[in-house]
């Protein structure tokens, strides 16, 4: 579309990356990461946030562009699953979302790692708080895939040191072309894919096994942790005794006195749906009676009124030719 | 009505100046010179100098005729018919209003014996081309000549205004017909009219047989009756319009009936209505005055009585609606109750005509000539709107159909459409008949009539014979352009149209005149068979191999019949049908590779492949933890109604099998197991457990059926597994593939549960990792997805499989209709095929009340369905909510109020009595752009149909795409698509050049639901929904279109989350003060993106402009 040279040098704060593409430019827009968030998961000094990557890039693909400015150590993605406060948040501060629950981490130098599903590992420091070690579960298998993402969406990378992030956002002169990783693309992709999401079934079958061994451990773990018994009153120190809601089925978790359903709180209304027989009469006297009758009569009237000017209004609407 | 009816009378202002014209014109007839009686060839000659011909009617006249024919100046002219008793109604197409005026000829110019050999009818012939003659010389008029059916002896001469001249009344759009007629003290004897009398004498025929009395020539003897008619009927219905106020309106009312459907004159006419004006005001004649009690009538339903003539003039159309829909005028003559008694015995009338309607004054046999075919089908259509009257709540919208809506349309009025060239039939009749009938074409077309109304019998309620009708045509020509096609529309009988055996008499040994009947009528088709009760009958039976073929019965018939008869060759005999077949069945090439492997498909050895899955998963019982209560199909495989038969593929012949011809598809089923308080009460763990109990059974299944392969599916791992993600594959010996899922009903309670109160997630997942939010929105996603995979699919599925039992042609209808749908590229993707099926319904199933099971509109071909379905979308507008009562079986329901509710993703409001809010399948599209789409092809597409009335050939151009608006058009590789043998046009170059690289490929696996296309461009979809929007056929479509969203065009201020990829403007747009930092679409780096996602899979980018 417009020739390299005439390319920006920066944009709104951005660095402007061009990537060669086979027949066209891309651009990636690169700055340092800034955050204001308390949760610190990035080192705020040598992470590159990237706006704009490649649809289907890799860690591996990403770590290779950037090769020239050092080592990466890591990159997380953003996914499009980012909330709405979340997103309201990103477009006035740009960036200083918490992204470690919408990222997946993952170590480039460490491809071992890579074999192990995200939703494993992110419970991994949890685990070892844990006294009595919690199973581990057996992952399903993964082959090196890539994950595709959304168009136009982001990512941060973490390099190795502070010195490549300044290397990174220095304007390159001319398009680099975009480097291209083993895992497999198009039809090839969509094959592995299909074997990938078809494990071979003793795999299936040890974690399905290991994963209900620790759903259970984790279960009995919550129970414990829960200062509450059921069927026993909670009273504290100073002698009060705790009130709490039931469950669906009455109590189920934890003691205390049943006390009024929510929808009672608020409505006023208990949960059977018997109606109310209205207290008085409405034509009880002569007069509401007559008075019943003509609201009867005019209401009538005003309906026929009303049809006979939407029928007017039909007819002006339609032709009346046959042919 | 009111406002109806001013727009088909003339109007009252214009009539002055033809009132002046006729004041002319008779001035000028009475004045005319007499001629002197001369032979009828030399006096012809002697016209045809002036440029006049003379119309003889057959047989034609001979030199040396004794009789001479003469002009003398008319008796008497009257202003009759319609114009005069102003009834008149405006014709179809534009017609003018016809005044008829008779000339009287003088009683001098007649002898008795002119009632024989159509002598009368050569000096009426002369005696309108003189007139002709004179008219068209000395007066400013055009004129011409038109006979209605194209026959010589009702020709009359139709004078049209000429524009400018002095007697231009042009503005009444009306033309003055003038037909010569008897005056009333003519010397031809009436009684040798009667039906039973022969009038046409051939010279051969008495040589031959002096003895034989020749055969009756009834309608010979009608047409000259006719000439005493015009003045008798005026009177009567004059009569009439005094006596009841509201005959004129009722019979305005009937003939615009009448006309929308064709009785009258058109471009797409019943045959035998032609010129029948004074038939409707008749039957209104007899509406009021009721039946002749004295005909002494033996049937159960006595003699019609008269009703009241104060009757409204709706009263009056519904009441002769329900006359025609349930007499049948073959079988039950009507005679109209008249002062004197009737001219001729009603057994006589009954004996020579095949349908009687005679008129109160008993003149003639108004409905002589209409063949019996033709009124099956006015009682067929009558029933149907009497039908809709009863049924219609809301009368304004059934208003538009009985009057305002043309309903010639004949793919949406009959079943199957046959159009036969006659242009090359050689097996004429008799030559009598010829002189019967008046010319050739009407000779045939109503032998056609009688040999289709015998030999198709009770497998159709209605034959009907459709053809334009005639036109004016100079007074140079003798006679009229012959009939060069016409449609045969067959409206099917529900049980007994594709019957495979027709009956005829029991074999006996001396040859009963039954039989010979039959065998004359079936030609070598018949033979003697015997039966399994012992009987031993004369029977025709037609073989067939498919059920698409059996569905072809009812064409292959007339197509045989006509053929053996009438010397039609069959390449002249067009059905609408094949060309639809075409479109639904796998290539035969295709399906014999599949053949080999010795497995059969359809949807019957689809169902029974199932009931084997279900036995095996039972028989599985002890071995798993939880017994198995239920499994339900919820596949439009199992319900009849997918577009392609289903097929199964075993193992060993998949490697076999070239790359575009490997898709199998997968059959989705749900298992159903018994409760359990083991269950956890978490999301995540009970997707977990059912991983657990897949895995189970595919070890159990495995191990039990030997040859049977099962293996677990699981989705996407990305998700924080709420989602019902895993599921069970099995592909079973014979090669049917099976996908299952569990259906636990906790799930619904859990999900609903989390998305209240986000606090209490899923223990599996440790708390700080996700923010909140994030996972409502999981799992509303979840429990949408479970109520519509889960709960509402099985419902569907069941009520779709009543209906395919129910309506024999509703899973055409839903085949044709997706397949359709899916040929531009919207079906699967923006339209469901569930929301589909549902509107397939709405023909069938009716709209306001039930209908009975087998009510007369219910379409009963997949082709007439087709055209209700289209013509419905056409007219549909997405803001209108739509309730289709699918799932009622009959009786009466209360409609539901319907609020229709739009979103951005989908426009469609379709609920049914399960699914109140009508969103279950429409709530992600079609959205805008879609629908409105969806309304302009279905438009386009109806006036492909209508034109294919034409050329059946014609059908093909309803499935192919047009790819000019598309702004880019991703081209993939067909030899790499497993489906591609489904595409519209496959072209089998590519799988034949394929299988020879293929045979050693010894790494490809069966892979059931493999479908690289579709996974390519969900992907596509998933990654550009805010770029771009995306259009594909699903079956085997090797094009992905794609146009530029309009919000992504133009410059933006550049945002982190801009959702699209970007490039800096260039600099002399920033140039045209625009904000700073302005980004625009990187539309080429896009382009390449999807390029490289497609490695292997897309042979080419087009953008529109380019090649």
């Amino acid at each position: 579309m417009s020739p390299t040279t005439e390319l920006p040098k920066l944009l709104s704060g951005f660095t402007v990356i061009p990537v060669a593409y086979a027949k066209s430019t891309h651009i990636i827009y690169a700055r340092p990461h800034v955050t204001k968030s308390k949760k610190l998961t990035l080192p705020a000094d040598r992470t590159l946030f990237l706006v704009n990557i490649p649809v289907d890039a890799t860690d591996r693909e990403i770590s290779l562009f950037f090769k020239s400015c050092g080592r990466v150590e890591r990159v997380v993605y953003d996914r499009q699953g980012l909330d709405d406060e979340q997103l309201a948040g990103e477009i006035s501060e740009s960036d200083d979302e918490d992204e470690e629950g919408t990222g997946s981490s993952m170590d480039v130098d460490t491809p071992e790692n890579n074999e192990e599903k995200p939703r494993k590992k992110r419970r991994g420091p949890k685990d070892k708080k844990a006294k009595p070690v919690p199973p581990t579960v057996v992952p399903l298998p993964s082959v090196p895939l890539r994950t595709l993402h959304k168009t136009g969406s982001s990512a941060h990378v973490v390099f190795l040191d502070a010195s490549s992030l300044e290397k990174a956002l220095v304007a390159p002169l001319k398009p680099r072309p975009w480097p291209s990783s083993e895992e497999p693309r198009g039809l090839a992709h969509y094959a592995a894919l299909y074997a990938s999401r078809r494990p071979p079934l003793d795999v299936v079958k040890a974690h399905a096994d290991t994963s209900m061994n620790l759903f259970e451990f984790k279960l009995a773990q919550a129970k414990q942790k829960s200062a509450y018994r059921k069927g026993e009153a909670i009273v504290d120190e100073d002698g009060f005794t705790l009130v709490t809601r039931g469950g669906a089925y009455g109590q189920t978790l934890g003691g205390g006195v049943g006390v009024a359903s929510k929808t009672f709180q608020m409505t006023g209304m208990t949960g059977s749906k018997k109606k109310k027989e209205p207290k008085e009469k409405e034509a009880f006297y002569a007069f509401q009676k007559a008075e019943k009758q003509r609201k009867a009569l005019l209401d009538l009237k005003k309906n026929f009124e009303a049809d006979k000017a939407r029928i007017e209004k039909l007819k002006e609407s339609r032709r009346f030719k046959p042919y | 009505m009111d406002a109806l009816l001013p727009n088909v009378r003339p109007k009252e202002s214009r009539k002055a100046p033809l009132e002046r014209f006729l004041l002319t014109l008779r001035s000028h007839l009475l004045a005319l010179p007499s001629i002197r009686s001369q032979n009828p060839i030399a006096a012809a000659r002697a016209l045809s100098k002036n440029g006049v011909s003379v119309p003889f009617a057959l047989p034609n006249p001979t030199q040396e005729t004794k009789w001479t024919v003469s002009f003398e100046p008319p008796s008497d002219l009257n202003v009759v018919g319609s114009w005069a008793n102003q009834i008149n109604v405006k014709k179809k197409d534009g017609g003018h209003f016809g005044v008829d005026l008779t000339v009287e000829m003088p009683s001098s110019m007649f002898q008795e014996k002119d009632y024989l050999n159509a002598r009368y009818f050569h000096k009426r012939s002369y005696y309108l081309a003189v007139i002709a003659r004179s008219i068209s010389t000395s007066l400013q008029v055009d004129t011409f000549y038109a006979a209605a059916l194209g026959d010589p002896r009702l020709t009359v001469l139709v004078l049209r205004p000429r524009r400018g001249s002095e007697h231009d009344f042009f503005n009444s759009h009306a033309e003055v017909r003038i037909i010569p007629v008897l005056p009333p003290s003519h010397p031809i004897p009436l009684n040798r009219l009667s039906p039973s009398n022969s009038n046409v004498r051939n010279q051969s025929q008495s040589q031959l047989l002096p003895t034989s009395s020749p055969s009756p020539t009834p309608i010979y003897n009608t047409a000259l009756l006719l000439s005493t008619f015009p003045k008798l009927s005026l009177l009567s219905t004059n009569a009439l319009v005094r006596s009841s106020p509201a005959f004129s309106d009722a019979h305005a009312l009937l003939r615009i009936w009448a006309n929308q459907r064709g009785y009258g004159e058109g471009s797409m006419c019943v045959h035998g209505f032609e010129g029948k004006g004074a038939w409707w005001a008749a039957v209104l004649g007899l509406i009021i005055n009721g039946e002749d009690p004295a005909v002494g009538r033996t049937g159960k339903a006595g003699a019609r009585r008269p009703i009241g003539k104060g009757l409204s003039s709706y009263q009056l159309f519904r009441a002769s609606l329900d006359f025609l829909a349930k007499r049948d005028f073959g079988n039950d003559p009507a005679f109209v109750k008249s002062a004197n008694r009737h001219m001729f015995p009603p057994d006589e009338y009954a004996s020579k005509h095949c349908a009687v309607f005679v008129d109160a004054t008993s003149t003639l046999n108004l409905l002589a000539d209409v063949p019996l075919t033709s009124l099956d089908m006015l009682r067929y259509d009558a029933q149907q709107t009497l039908e809709q009257l009863i049924d219609s709540i809301s009368t304004d919208d059934i208003f538009t159909d009985i009057f305002l809506k043309d309903q010639t349309h004949l793919s949406k009025r009959c079943d199957a459409i046959i159009r036969v060239d006659l242009l090359r039939v050689s097996k004429y009749g008799s030559a009598v008949d010829l002189m019967e009938y008046g010319t050739p074409d009407n000779a045939l077309l109503s032998a056609v009539s009688k040999v289709l109304r015998c030999g198709l019998g009770d497998r159709v309620q209605a034959i009907a014979i459709f053809h334009p009708s005639s036109n004016v045509r100079s007074i140079s020509e003798i006679s009229g352009p012959r009939i060069a096609a016409v449609h045969i529309g067959l409206v099917y009988d529900s049980e007994n149209a594709l019957r495979l055996v027709d009956h005829g008499p029991p074999a006996s040994e001396p040859e009963t005149e039954n039989t010979k009947e039959f065998r004359q009528l079936w030609g070598d088709k018949a033979e003697l068979r015997r039966f399994k009760d012992g009987r031993i009958i004369e029977s025709v039976v037609w073989e067939v191999n498919t059920s698409d073929e059996r569905a072809h019965i009812p064409a292959s018939i007339v197509r045989h019949l006509l053929h053996l008869h009438f010397g039609i060759p069959a390449a002249d005999i067009q059905t609408i049908q094949t060309p639809f077949d075409a479109k639904l069945r796998i290539r035969d090439d295709v399906s014999r590779l599949h053949q080999t492997s010795g497995s059969f498909g359809g949807f019957k050895a689809a169902l029974s492949a199932f009931d084997g899955v279900v036995r095996n998963l039972k028989a599985l019982d002890d071995k798993l933890p939880l017994s198995l209560l239920n499994v339900s199909a919820v596949s439009e495989h199992l319900r009849y109604t997918s577009p392609f038969s289903p097929f199964p593929i075993p193992l060993s012949s998949s490697l076999a099998l070239p790359t575009p011809l490997r898709y199998l598809a997968q059959i989705p089923i749900i298992l159903e197991f018994e409760k359990s308080s083991k269950w956890p009460d978490d999301i995540c763990a009970i997707q977990n457990i059912k991983l657990a109990f897949f895995e189970t059974i595919a070890t159990a299944l495995m191990a039990s059926t030997p040859g049977l392969r099962a293996s677990v599916y699981i989705g996407d791992p990305r998700g924080l597994g709420v989602q019902d993600h895993v599921s069970l594959e099995i592909l079973t010996a014979e090669g049917w593939a099976f996908s299952a899922r569990i259906w636990h009903d906790r799930e619904a309670t859990v999900l609903e549960r989390l998305i209240a109160s986000p606090k209490t997630q899923p223990l599996f997942l440790a708390p700080s990792s996700c923010p909140i939010t994030k996972y409502q929105r999981e799992a509303r996603h979840a429990l949408d997805v479970y109520t519509r995979r889960l709960i509402h699919a099985p419902r569907h599925h069941r009520a779709v499989s009543d209906l395919s039992h129910r309506y024999a042609a509703y899973p055409g209808t839903v085949r044709l209709v997706k397949r359709w749908i899916a040929s531009h590229w919207l079906l699967g993707i923006h339209i469901t095929e569930e929301v589909v099926e549902i509107i397939c319904a709405r023909p069938f199933v009716g709209t306001n009340t039930m209908l009975p099971g087998m009510a007369v509109s219910v379409p009963r071909s997949k082709e007439r369905g087709f055209a209700l379905v289209l013509e419905f979308l056409k007219e549909w507008k997405p803001e209108d909510p739509l309730f289709v009562p699918m799932y009622e079986d009959n009786g009466s329901f209360t409609k539901p109020s319907v609020v229709a509710v739009s979103s951005k993703s989908g426009v469609w409001t379709v609920s049914t009595s399960q699914d109140k809010s009508g969103r279950m399948w429409t709530s992600c599209g079609p959205d805008a752009v879609a629908a409105h789409r969806l309304r302009a092809l279905a438009e386009e597409a109806c006036k492909i149909l209508q034109a294919a009335d034409a050329d059946p050939y014609g059908v093909k151009r309803l499935f192919s795409h047009a790819t000019d608006d598309y702004d880019i058009l991703i081209e993939l590789n067909p030899a790499v698509l497993p489906r591609y043998h489904h595409n519209v046009d496959a072209d089998p170059a590519v799988w034949s050049k394929d299988r020879l690289g293929h045979a050693t490929d010894g790494e490809a696996m069966s892979l059931p639901g493999f479908d690289p296309a579709r996974m390519l461009f969900d992907d596509l979809e998933a990654m550009y929904s805010d770029t771009l929007k995306f259009f594909f056929d699903i079956y085997g479509g090797h094009r992905i279109g794609a146009i530029w969203l309009p919000s992504v065009s133009g410059g933006h201020s550049f945002r982190t989350l801009g959702g699209f990829s970007s490039i800096p403007a260039p600099k002399e747009e920033k140039k045209k003060g625009k904000a700073k930092g302005n980004v625009v679409l990187n539309q080429k780096s896009v382009l390449d993106e999807i390029e490289r996602l497609g490695t292997g899979l897309i042979q080419k980018i087009v953008l529109r402009g380019q090649s």
